[in-house]
């Protein structure tokens, strides 16, 4: 899912840090805009910790592997601040895992962060439903989670196929990209499920996490 | 037993002239080749990648082009008059790095052997770096939630 270095033009690369420096304009307006921002910074901080590690994990799935991005479960649990988490930590893995590159890091932000944020207003829908009923929680939440995901790979897929240099083989290079797109569709279901799993988790036991009224 | 003088002539420059049937000839020589090992970070090989190598006079147009095999691998031999760094370019579906190899000479060459050189991390380092990220992490929460722990 990480883009590297050299992989896009340095234009789309360019665009990149263009679109996330507003995306991080627009959120951190909005957490300014909390009573006391400073407050929500622990749950940022260790959502953001998960997200820096999810990446070393690695879930066999035959014949290739995949490793979880929780982007999903980070824009459902964090709203406005799930951004700029996603970025701090997709910064950290590219500095110390080379997972992505820093002149690809605006590109993954925007590619990764954006949905997010669009999942926590997905998930936001669940309060439609009357507070009691814990079915709309779960089911939102799964949507949200498994969303995101879908979402990036599609931009990422976007993105690769529309750059394939001229001196590759794009028939090969394509059959391969849209063979990963099979396997995101998988990943989207299970990071569906893992965020139902642990948004249902926080319902029970820290309810104030989600904004919940328990 | 006239034409008999014909045959050991015959025989002695047989094995010149070119032979289309029943043997093969595998010819062998020993040179300088670079080896390449490409692998996803979880040490699984990318298979079938496409590579593309650049000389070190014109790092723009690729001066060969080939596949990984099964266990992701691909040699080449450089020209042994252009010496510099030699970038080779792997990519499959998206994903993929790319990186330049010195060429020096023969003796240099010799020097490498059958080490390789690049590559990642070991999953122990790995772990440490990320324990390391984690901590640091943690210890953000904390210094953010210190004001919450004195109040209550």
């Amino acid at each position: 899912m990480h883009i590297p270095d050299g992989i896009v033009p340095p234009a789309i690369a360019i665009g990149g840090y263009a679109i996330t420096g507003g995306m991080i304009w627009y959120s951190l307006r909005k957490i300014n805009q909390f009573y006391n921002p400073s407050e929500e910074i622990p749950r940022a901080s260790l959502l953001t910790a998960a997200f820096f590690v999810a990446s070393l994990i690695h879930i066999p799935l035959p014949p290739a592997s995949i490793h979880l991005v929780l982007n999903g479960l980070v824009g459902v649990v964090l709203g406005y601040f799930a951004f700029p988490a996603i970025l701090i930590g997709l910064f950290f893995q590219a500095v110390m895992f080379q997972h992505g590159g820093l002149s690809t890091l605006g590109v993954n932000a925007a590619m990764m962060g954006i949905p997010a944020v669009l999942s926590y207003h997905l998930f936001q829908f669940h309060q439609w439903f009357p507070t009691p009923q814990r079915r709309p929680l779960i089911i939102f939440a799964f949507l949200a989670g498994a969303m995101a995901l879908a979402l990036s790979a599609l931009i990422f897929t976007a993105l690769v196929i529309t750059t394939i240099p001229a001196e590759m083989n794009p028939q090969l290079e394509r059959q391969g990209i849209y063979l990963g797109l099979v396997g995101y569709s998988i990943q989207a279901v299970i990071e569906g499920v893992f965020t139902m799993l642990l948004v249902s988790f926080l319902q029970r036991v820290k309810p104030e996490l989600l904004d919940i009224k328990k | 037993m006239r034409c008999l003088w014909f045959l050991p002539v015959a025989i002695v420059f047989l094995p010149a002239v070119p032979v289309f049937a029943h043997s093969t000839v595998i010819e062998h020589r020993q040179t300088n080749a670079i080896e390449i090992r490409a692998m996803y970070d979880n040490g699984e090989p990318m298979t079938e990648a496409q590579v593309t190598v650049y000389a070190p006079d014109n790092p723009s147009d690729p001066w060969l082009k080939g596949i990984t095999t099964e266990d992701g691998r691909f040699a080449f031999v450089p020209n042994p008059d252009m010496e510099g760094e030699w970038d080779v370019k792997v990519r499959k579906a998206g994903h993929g790095d790319f990186i330049s190899v010195p060429v020096e000479g023969s003796q240099q060459a010799a020097q490498s052997g059958k080490n390789w050189q690049g590559g990642g991390y070991t999953t122990l380092q790995k772990i440490l770096m990320a324990a390391l990220g984690v901590w640091g992490f943690i210890g953000t929460a904390l210094f953010f939630a210190r004001n919450r722990f004195h109040q209550t």
